[in-house]
């Protein structure tokens, strides 16, 4: 089973340069999810591992060994599909039993009608017959075996999709986006069946997806993209308490880290709006800051506490939690100018409080919840004793 | 950020066309010319090289009792062409035949895929029975209309002269062949335009004409401000294969009246057989049919002109 | 007032249906007349204008001194040959010209495109030698090499337009499964646009049935002609047993027209996307 190292990976489709460099590796057992918004080079990388895509430049190395020239079926990889690309000819059964014919294909099987004779004949060997009726019993697919993906459901095209990957063993699982075409009660019965079968066959799984949810529940690993370049490479508590810089910090999470650009003086801190409050812990160093605090890292104080002033203007009950969207507040006690939703601070309380529209109070928050940024580049910045925490590729 | 997006699933570039230096990659290379030579060889033997052979025949004095041995004379089978009277006929005849065609074979069509765009009672069974002029065999559509056309029991004569007219020569008179080949023409031609018809006048956005109706045009305004509009473009194109097709058509002339009487009938391809054929003179037969390949290759060229320019236009 | 404008429009709508559907069909229903009919009728006393199905017996043994059953079957292996040699050579074309980039692409599309335009005259002689030369001449395969030219490049047009329809993935993922290019071709793709291939083998195999040209010219042994050559031999001719060949024809008509009309919007889309493409 390989580790997989990237060096230097880049691709280009024409002039456009869709990643520029890449370097990363990945360990034997992991799930690795590859995080990012839609057009930021991810698919292409999955792609480029499976060997669908050529690389322009550097190297895919499977336990060192330059694979970049291997043939996708060389390389040993199961590929799952956004749109499942279950081939709708087939029933189920033959499906499944598709990689296992074509292993024990000879090169003359492929002749045309040979191949027809071939697959007839393959489709009725005792072991190929037991495998694929293990495997889609695994997937509890054994009731389907004999219908065709267009008259199966979304659920369950997806556990075809699934099963076709399983039946050859592979030592690496690449998946792209293998939810996003599910209703969201079936993706999370979906996240944790995937979950599960990781851990199960104990393979490394690659899994690209736009959603920072099932990145956060189903990864070992993330890798934060945009725009063909790393944003952060850590576990999902590294990535959500400590965003690398701010880009990650605002797509991972929903809603996503409060930024406020902030200006030091001492302990005071300036916020645009005007309004000032003292910070309870260390800081970095330069003037100009961006404070980065999770909306569960606030608390709701009474508005003659220190902390940020703010109005409340924004009130969403969502059973176990509230998620308040205050404005805050300038030193003369009216609002800040801009009416944009982006511009509200975001406070997430547990259980089911009543907060009314336009109850003005006070932010507080600890130190210990805070990330710093830099206005900038965006990345992290730390208060002088703090340890490096996390760092990019 | 846009263009990112598209690229991001880049299905329109499978791996296979990627650049790269590497012996497996250029073998991967070569794997589409696998897959392509041999319809291309297959084309290249059976049709362009008989077609480059006729070609180089017409610049030859070749006579058809021997066809290998050809002297090469340049353009004097042209010029033999431009001084020869019969040259301007036919082509005269070729072309009034195919402008012919196009124009009444398509204002068949249009008005029969108008007619059978709104519904009505058995609307299905007459639209089969529309197509049958396209689904016929050339020859036997030829056996049926010659035995009509025939001068002395045809039912067409018998219902002239049934009128108390005089019998009429339909095949065989210089005036009438060119009409009733025409007619056959169009039977055979109108079915396939009201087909592509049809379906583009179904095509027309129902939204649209509504609009139309909502801003109180009458019905032969909404049919010329919204339906023709949409149509035109298949019309056009409906129109340059119809016109194509009678260029090239042999068939049903030759069965007809085999280019006769006195030549009346005789399109560039028909007069090419005979030339060969009946006076052997390959190099000059060569010639009308090279013509004929021209005049239908400009009417090609001219569509693809057209359409290049309402494309640019759309696009704008 | 709307519907006192509305019954002349409708009464001409019902006339003109009827007007082309009498110019449509009389001909296919004066083929049928004519085979029941005896031919003392239709050269002497004037033939009667329906059909009588009372002659159906002579119209028959009339039929039955025809070799009728060896032109079908001659046309039939013509039919089949020209429909299976395009289907695997458009196959092989449809799938290129969809699915790979190479040098001479546009050329391999315009020059399938010039053969709708190229007259069958036009390289009727060369092909005349050539097929001499290679011994092909009389010969019901040299007639299907001669045919498929035409036949292949609506073919491949139709199987091209069915491949653009199918997603790329289908294609990617039988390749991680192990499947070479061929067997992605024959295994997973062809079986996907089988109706579309249907609608290729319709078309291919009628226009074997149909040719006429090339099988007059390159056919001379009797026992060889097709029924286009045998029917087209009675043109021209006095003393024509007509009902019989207008009982021939019509035999020789009807699986085109049951298959034309079964399949007809599919034709007309693969014939006038070639026609774009070019």
């Amino acid at each position: 089973m390989p580790q997989i190292t990237m060096k230097g990976v880049s691709k280009n489709f024409g002039d456009v340069t869709v990643i520029p460099q890449f370097d990363a590796s990945i360990d034997d057992g992991e799930f690795l999810v590859l995080l990012g918004p839609s057009g930021c080079g991810k698919s292409t990388l999955l792609r480029m591992i499976a060997g669908l895509t050529g690389i322009t430049s550097g190297t895919l190395g499977f336990d060192g060994e330059d694979v970049n020239e291997w043939t996708p079926s060389r390389r040993g990889v199961a590929f799952v599909f956004q749109s499942y690309a279950l081939y709708p000819h087939m029933t189920v059964r033959e499906n499944i039993a598709f990689p296992l014919l074509m292993d024990a294909f000879r090169k003359w099987h492929h002749i045309p009608l040979v191949s027809s004779v071939m697959r007839w004949k393959l489709m009725r060997r005792p072991d190929i017959v037991e495998r694929t009726n293990q495997i889609a019993e695994q997937l509890e697919l054994t009731p389907l075996m004999n219908r065709r993906p267009a008259s199966l459901s979304g659920g369950q095209r997806q556990r075809v999709a699934l099963a076709r990957s399983l039946v050859r063993d592979p030592s690496l699982y690449l998946l792209d986006e293998p939810l996003s075409n599910l209703d969201a009660k079936l993706r999370t019965q979906m996240r944790s069946e995937i979950s599960t079968l990781h851990q199960r066959v104990r393979k490394t799984f690659v899994y690209v997806t736009h959603d920072q949810v099932e990145a956060m529940t189903m990864a070992t690993k993330i890798i934060v993209m945009n725009r063909g370049e790393i944003q952060q490479i850590g576990t999902p508590d590294e990535i959500y308490e400590h965003p690398a810089n701010t880009f990650v910090a605002r797509f991972v999470g929903a809603p996503p880290m409060n930024l406020l650009p902030v200006r030091q003086q001492g302990q005071q801190l300036t916020l645009e709006a005007g309004a000032t409050f003292t910070h309870p812990g260390q800081l970095p160093a330069d003037k100009e800051l961006i404070l980065g605090l999770r909306p569960e890292r606030l608390r709701l104080q009474p508005a003659e506490q220190p902390g940020i002033p703010v109005e409340v203007s924004v009130v969403e009950k969502l059973g176990a939690e509230v998620i308040l969207g205050c404005r805050v507040l300038h030193p003369g006690g009216g609002q800040s100018g801009d009416l944009l939703r982006q511009d509200l601070v975001f406070v997430r309380i547990s259980g089911n409080p009543h907060v009314a529209i336009g109850t003005r109070a006070s932010l507080g928050y600890d130190a210990a919840g805070v990330n710093w940024y830099s206005p900038q580049t965006g990345k992290a910045l730390h208060p002088a004793a703090a340890p490096l925490l996390s760092c990019s590729a | 950020m846009t263009e990112q997006t598209l690229l991001e699933r880049p299905l329109a570039v499978p791996a296979y066309s990627a650049r790269t230096s590497t012996a497996r990659r250029r073998l991967n290379g070569l794997l589409p010319y696998a897959f392509v030579i041999p319809p291309a060889l297959y084309l290249l033997v059976f049709m362009f090289w008989p077609l480059g052979k006729q070609i180089y025949l017409s610049l030859t004095r070749t006579r058809l009792a021997n066809p290998n041995r050809s002297t090469f004379i340049g353009l004097r089978n042209y010029e033999r062409l431009l001084d020869n009277p019969d040259f301007y006929t036919t082509l005269k005849i070729t072309l009034i035949y195919s402008v012919m065609a196009v124009i009444v074979g398509v204002a068949v069509g249009l008005v029969a895929a108008l007619a059978l765009n709104r519904p009505f009672p058995g609307r299905t069974l007459v639209r089969g029975i529309l197509l049958f002029g396209w689904a016929v065999p050339n020859v036997a559509a030829a056996l049926v209309w010659l035995w009509i056309f025939n001068e002395r029991s045809g039912i067409l004569n018998t219902i002239v002269t049934g009128l108390g007219l005089e019998r009429v020569s339909w095949l065989t008179s210089t005036e009438m062949a060119l009409p009733s080949i025409l007619l056959v023409t169009v039977w055979q031609v109108s079915p396939f335009v009201m087909l592509v018809m049809l379906a583009a006048l179904q095509s027309v956005p129902e939204e649209v004409k509504e609009a139309a109706v909502v801003d109180g045009a009458d019905k032969l305004n909404v049919f010329k401000s919204v339906t023709l509009p949409h149509i035109l473009p298949t019309l056009q194109l409906v129109s340059l294969l119809v016109m194509v097709w009678s260029i090239r058509r042999f068939d049903i002339i030759y069965l007809l009246t085999g280019g006769g009487p006195v030549g009346s009938t005789s399109t560039l391809i028909v007069k090419l057989r005979q030339v060969a054929f009946e006076n052997h003179d390959l190099g000059l037969s060569s010639a009308y049919g090279v013509v004929g390949l021209m005049l239908a290759l400009s009417v090609a060229a001219i569509h693809a002109l057209f359409n290049h320019r309402r494309q640019k236009m759309s696009s704008r | 007032m709307n519907n006192v404008h509305q019954i002349p429009t409708r009464l001409l709508h019902i006339l003109l249906v009827l007007a082309l559907t009498v110019f449509g069909g009389f001909p296919i229903y004066w083929m049928a007349t004519t085979a029941l009919s005896l031919n003392s009728e239709l050269y002497n006393s004037g033939q009667v204008p329906w059909p009588q199905l009372a002659n159906l017996p002579s119209m028959i043994a009339e039929l039955a001194q025809l070799p009728l059953m060896r032109w079908l079957m001659n046309t039939s292996i013509v039919a089949v040959g020209t429909t299976v040699l395009s289907l695997v050579l458009g196959a092989l074309a449809g799938y290129s010209l969809s699915r790979f980039k190479f040098h001479g692409k546009g050329i391999l599309g315009f020059l399938m495109f010039m053969t709708q335009v190229v007259p069958e005259a036009l390289i009727l002689v060369p092909l005349y030698a050539m097929f001499i030369t290679l011994g092909l001449l009389n010969s019901l395969f040299g007639l299907v090499l001669a045919n498929v030219g035409f036949s292949l490049p609506v073919a491949a047009f139709i199987i091209k337009g069915a491949i653009d329809a199918v997603p790329y993935e289908i294609e990617e993922s039988a390749v991680i499964d192990n499947c070479p290019r061929i067997s992605v071709l024959t295994m997973i793709i062809l079986p996907i646009i089988a109706p579309s291939m249907a609608a290729a083998a319709v078309i291919s195999f009628f226009a074997g049935w149909n040719e006429y040209l090339f099988a007059a010219t390159f056919l001379m042994d009797r026992d060889l002609w097709p029924a286009s050559v045998g029917l087209a031999s009675f043109v021209g001719q006095y003393e024509t047993p007509l009902s019989a060949v207008m009982a021939a024809a019509l035999i020789f008509s009807l699986p085109a027209v049951v298959f034309f009309l079964l399949i007809q919007r599919k034709i007309v889309a693969g014939i006038t996307a070639g026609a774009v493409k070019g």
